[in-house]
Order: C-alpha cells, then sequence, then structure tokens
C-alpha cells in the first residue's frame, strides 16, 4: 500500500471514532498495531507488559480521538506519542528491570539505520533526522538514543554512561537545542 | 542547577516540552508535565512539536505483530454501545455505517481501476525448506500487499520464536514478521517490501528471541530459505 495512502486513511479512521465507530477504532488497530506494540515492548522489554500497554494506548485512543487534528499533526506521531508515554509510564511505575546496561561511547548501540524502512511515512523526515542525529556530539547521541529507545530517566542515564547528573541534564538539553536548530534548517 | 551551559537558546518551557517529550522526566516533573500538556494549549503545542521532531525514530524500531487476543482484549474494555442513546445514537451510528459503506464503495472503485491498470500479477509462493524439511509454505499476494505462511514441518521451540525475512536481489534481509508453528500467519508487506518480492527474492526463517529480532537483521540461526517462484 501506499504510504501517504496509509496515512490518509487512518487520518480518515480516527476521525470517524468520535461518533463511536468501533469499526473504526479496528481500522487503525490494524493499520497501526504493529508498530505501536513494537514501540511498546522496545520500552518495556517484556511481552506481557507491553500486551497490557498496547490495549491501554488503543483505548486512550477510543477516548482522546477528538483531541487528534489532523490538520496538524500525522497521525503516526501522534500514535506513537501516545504508545512512548504509556510504556514510560508503565515502566516508572512497575518494578520492571529497565535496561541500565553501562553504555560508553565505544559502546554506543548498533545503529539502526539500516532497519528504517517500513511502517511510518516520513522516510525523508527520518533521514533528515538521522543527518541532524549524527551531527550532534557521539556522547549526546547516545544519551538520547537510551532515553528515547529504552525510556531511561536522566537519572538512569548518568548512572548507565557514569558521569554526574547535571552533566548529562546538560549534554541532553544541548543535544535537544541543536537537534531542534538543525531539523529547522 | 550545577552545569555552566547556556540554556538561552531555548525558552524553559521549551526545554521542559523537549525533556517530556523525550521521556527523560520522572516522578513529580514527569507527573506536572503531563498535567501541563492537559490544561495548557501552548506548552501542549511545545509537547507536539517535539514529538513530531523525534517520531521519525520510531522508524527504526521493527514491526512486531501483536498477539489476536489483544485485540479481543480492547473490544471488550470498549464502553457497551448504549442502547438509551436513542435517536443521536442511532444517527451517529448510520452516519458511521454509510461512511463506511461509501468508503468501501471508493476503495472497490480504486480497486477496479488499479486492477484494469495492471498487467495481470502472479500470486509468488515459496516453500521455505532446511535440513531436509519443509517448513512452511509462503504466498505473497502482491496487488492485497499481503504474505500468508502455512507452517509444515516446522516444530516450535519453547524459547524461541520465527521470523520472516525477505532477502531480494541485494541479499540484505528485510523483516517481514513473525510466524507461528500452529497456524496460518498473514502479514501486511509494506508497498516498498512488496516491490521488492519479485522472482529473484528469497524467503528465510530465522529463530528469534519472544518478540523477535530487535536489530533488523536476523540474530539467531537461519533454519530454513526458499526461493519466490510465480505459480
Amino acid at each position: 500500500m501506499d504510504l501517504d495512502a496509509n496515512r490518509s486513511l487512518i487520518a480518515a479512521a480516527l476521525g470517524r471514532i468520535p461518533a463511536g465507530d468501533r469499526t473504526a477504532l479496528q481500522t487503525v488497530y490494524r493499520l497501526t498495531s504493529a508498530k505501536l506494540f513494537g514501540v511498546c515492548l522496545r520500552i518495556l522489554g517484556e511481552r506481557g507488559e507491553a500486551e497490557d500497554v498496547l490495549q491501554e494506548v488503543y483505548v486512550t485512543v477510543w477516548r482522546k480521538a477528538a483531541d487528534f487534528d489532523a490538520s496538524r499533526a500525522s497521525p503516526m506521531t501522534w500514535l506513537i506519542a501516545i504508545a512512548r508515554n504509556r510504556s514510560i509510564d508503565r515502566l516508572r511505575a512497575s518494578r520492571l528491570s529497565r535496561n541500565m546496561t553501562p553504555i560508553d561511547e565505544a559502546g554506543e548501540i548498533a545503529d539502526g539505520t539500516a532497519t528504517a524502512d517500513r511502517a511510518l511515512e516520513g522516510l525523508q523526515d527520518h533521514a533528515r533526522l538521522h543527518g541532524c542525529l549524527d551531527g550532534l556530539a557521539k556522547h549526546e547521541r547516545t544519551a538520547l538514543r537510551g532515553a528515547f529507545f529504552d525510556g531511561n530517566t536522566y537519572e538512569e542515564l548518568a548512572a548507565r554512561m557514569t558521569v554526574p547528573l547535571g552533566t548529562m541534564k546538560s549534554w541532553i538539553r544541548r543535544a535537544m537545542i541543536k537537534l531542534k536548530a538543525c531539523l529547522e534548517q | 542547577m550545577s552545569d555552566a551551559f547556556d540554556h538561552s537558546a531555548l525558552p524553559d518551557d521549551e526545554l521542559l516540552a523537549a525533556e517530556y517529550a523525550l521521556g527523560v522526566l520522572s516522578g513529580a516533573e514527569r507527573a506536572a508535565a503531563e498535567q501541563r500538556v492537559a490544561r495548557d494549549r501552548g506548552f501542549a503545542r511545545l509537547v507536539a512539536e517535539w514529538e513530531q521532531r523525534l517520531a521519525p525514530w520510531a522508524a527504526e524500531i521493527p514491526d512486531i505483530v501483536p498477539p489476536p487476543q489483544v485485540w479481543d482484549r480492547i473490544a471488550g474494555a470498549l464502553p457497551a454501545q448504549s442502547q438509551s442513546g436513542g435517536l443521536w445514537q442511532s444517527l451517529a451510528f448510520w452516519r458511521g455505517l454509510s461512511f463506511a459503506a461509501g468508503a468501501l464503495a471508493a476503495a472497490c472503485l480504486a480497486a477496479l481501476i488499479y486492477l484494469g491498470a495492471l498487467t495481470q500479477q502472479q500470486p509468488l509462493v515459496a516453500t521455505i525448506e532446511g535440513d531436509g524439511h519443509r517448513h512452511f509454505v509462503a504466498t505473497i499476494d502482491a496487488k492485497r500487499g499481503t504474505v500468508a505462511v502455512v507452517p509444515a514441518a516446522f516444530s516450535a521451540d519453547a524459547t524461541r520464536v520465527p521470523e520472516l525475512w525477505l532477502i531480494p536481489a541485494d541479499g540484505k534481509p528485510r523483516p517481514v514478521g513473525l510466524l507461528r508453528a500452529d497456524r496460518t500467519v498473514t502479514l501486511t508487506l509494506p508497498a516498498e517490501l512488496a516491490a521488492l518480492a519479485k522472482g529473484d527474492a528469497v524467503l528465510a526463517v530465522s529463530l528469534e528471541p519472544p518478540g523477535g529480532s530487535t536489530t533488523g537483521l536476523p540474530t539467531g540461526p537461519v533454519i530454513a530459505t526458499g526461493k519466490l517462484t510465480s505459480l
């Protein structure tokens, strides 16, 4: 299926949910659940927990679909943000073991560029983000990756990279400022 | 704050929005930011902008098809369809239905036009064999963008799951999805993958940890392969 067509299908289905259309939610689920389950599982690292959170995600979508504004946001961005937030909330509330493997600059998590060829409409967006991430210092990129993919807090990232908390906050904030400037170019 | 870095390049609200969207806040700070998203539209917009900036990164996370019971649980968790909603409820219902019917009609028409424009496409099949056994039989329907995989002699492994890969002419495996030993699985094939599923491509099955490979490449042993051929 054409990815733009997919995007419009998801957006149109989201638009029908506030009227109570269950088949619309099912359509959204059919088109997006594999991506969102991947996101939940990546952050939570445990299948049972990820299934529970995925259920919460779509019940949230059902309740909040009226908040989605197709003229302002991409449906996948909106859905991924819900999946990440629900997963992070679950991670913080639970005793699940977090990914706390020490990381240093040499041990930077394998770069996933090669796999980035599926499901999201924004291949160009991905290339652009990657270009900007490549412009960051390696320790900044590593810290952002730990936060985005493992759901780590500032404290956890500081421990994983064995730097003081203040240093980690500074790294992340500096990285975000650079990232925004680069993406706006 | 102990760091000497000058944050003046971004206002405090924007930094907080970035930290919340990235997910590095915890405890009270995260809860406070979450509440602000709910009641402060300007702040919610800043958060949405950061989500938009970061979301493309999720393209690196492989799709994993959830088990079918998750949808059943979601359907069960939705509020029961109200009988007392009266006219409004049924209006919404009928409007939804006519929307759906309209969409279906449009989809049928589009499919007809599409079919008419294409030279006839044959389904592709692959018998996925390894170690003298036929493990799976896969049929690719390029028109619908699906691949149906039927288990044959494959026996389940308690600790690992079978994952299907498409290996086109360039030799680089692309993840397609997880398979089951006990039933047919139909996976969707995104357009860019469907375009690579030609007569010279190979389907392969590897054994991966539950949830599948997280690297985008096979991490476990490849136990079976099969070449795609036209029916």
